[in-house]
């Protein structure tokens, strides 16, 4: 069973994602921000990440960047709103393994673990 | 309103509804708001700016908001607590965003604010001198209403207008 920390600034997403998680008996930490999931990484150091794109104070982007500083081996996976493929495109030149689409599915998030963690 | 404005609506929210809710939901005739007060119970905003702007917003009763998060999360939710006002006004913006990226394929940029919710009916809402068109979307948990004011601004106006 994995660490995973998941980030996106609406609750309902996050706890969404979070049960989908923790009824397949992972570890769960939360992040509503950028920042704090920065801020989080560096103190926990979770298997892997989800990470929603659109944020305030720190987007996913900028936040995707800051997390390899810390450990150019996280395993990071966006989670991005249909269709904005630029924007992920971006963020797997800069490391991250995977993108997940909202809406998502439970299979969806748990492939998208299941690759993060084989990488 | 262009059908070039309002068709992305159409697709994103039959392309979400189905996929959160698990059936196509039926779309009615689109017809023209001519209220602003609001006459449902919960009613999602999400206003968008660029070449195309204005507001979108999603109008239900809360039996049917409390429904739709019931199934988005898997679990039941007895009132519309902070988290179920997240999660509607979540699917709001995911429609929404879907429509904004099908937009952009056509040629119209657009950049959404985070969305708001307002819960009550008869509060008003005014988009002054923007047409506001009413898509009635029928769906096993109930009835959902979107209302579309949206007009092009800027290049993409005078793009039309040549």
């Amino acid at each position: 069973m994995a660490k995973v920390m998941v980030v996106d600034d609406a609750a309902f997403m996050r706890l969404r994602a979070s049960k989908v998680l923790q009824d397949n008996g992972h570890e769960v930490l939360q992040a509503e921000n950028g920042a704090d999931a920065v801020r989080q990484y560096a103190e926990h150091r979770p298997d892997a990440v989800l990470l929603d794109i659109t944020m305030p104070e720190m987007d996913g982007l900028e936040a995707l960047k800051a997390i390899r500083k810390i450990d150019p081996f996280a395993r990071v996976a966006m989670v991005t709103a249909m269709g904005q493929q630029a924007i992920v495109m971006e963020a797997l030149r800069a490391g991250a393994k995977d993108f997940i689409l909202k809406p998502f599915q439970p299979d969806r998030v748990l492939g998208a673990l299941q690759k993060l963690l084989a990488a | 309103m262009r059908a070039e404005i309002i068709n992305p609506f159409l697709q994103a929210a039959s392309e979400v509804l189905e996929s959160e809710l698990g059936s196509a939901p039926q779309r009615g005739a689109i017809g023209l708001q001519r209220s602003a007060y609001t006459s449902n119970e919960v009613t999602a905003v999400v206003a968008v700016t660029g070449e195309v702007a204005g507001m979108v917003m999603f109008a239900m009763a809360a039996t049917t908001a409390r429904a739709m998060v019931s199934k988005m999360m898997g679990q039941d939710f007895d009132e519309l607590d902070a988290l179920a006002q997240s999660g509607i006004a979540e699917l709001g913006n995911v429609i929404t965003g879907r429509a904004a990226v099908l937009l952009s394929e056509a040629g119209f940029t657009s950049e959404l604010a985070p969305p708001m919710l307002i819960v009550g009916r008869g509060t008003m809402i005014s988009t002054l001198d923007v047409q506001r068109l009413v898509i009635p979307m029928e769906t096993e948990l109930g009835s959902l209403e979107i209302q579309v004011a949206l007009k092009l601004t800027g290049a993409a106006a005078a793009r039309r207008a040549a």
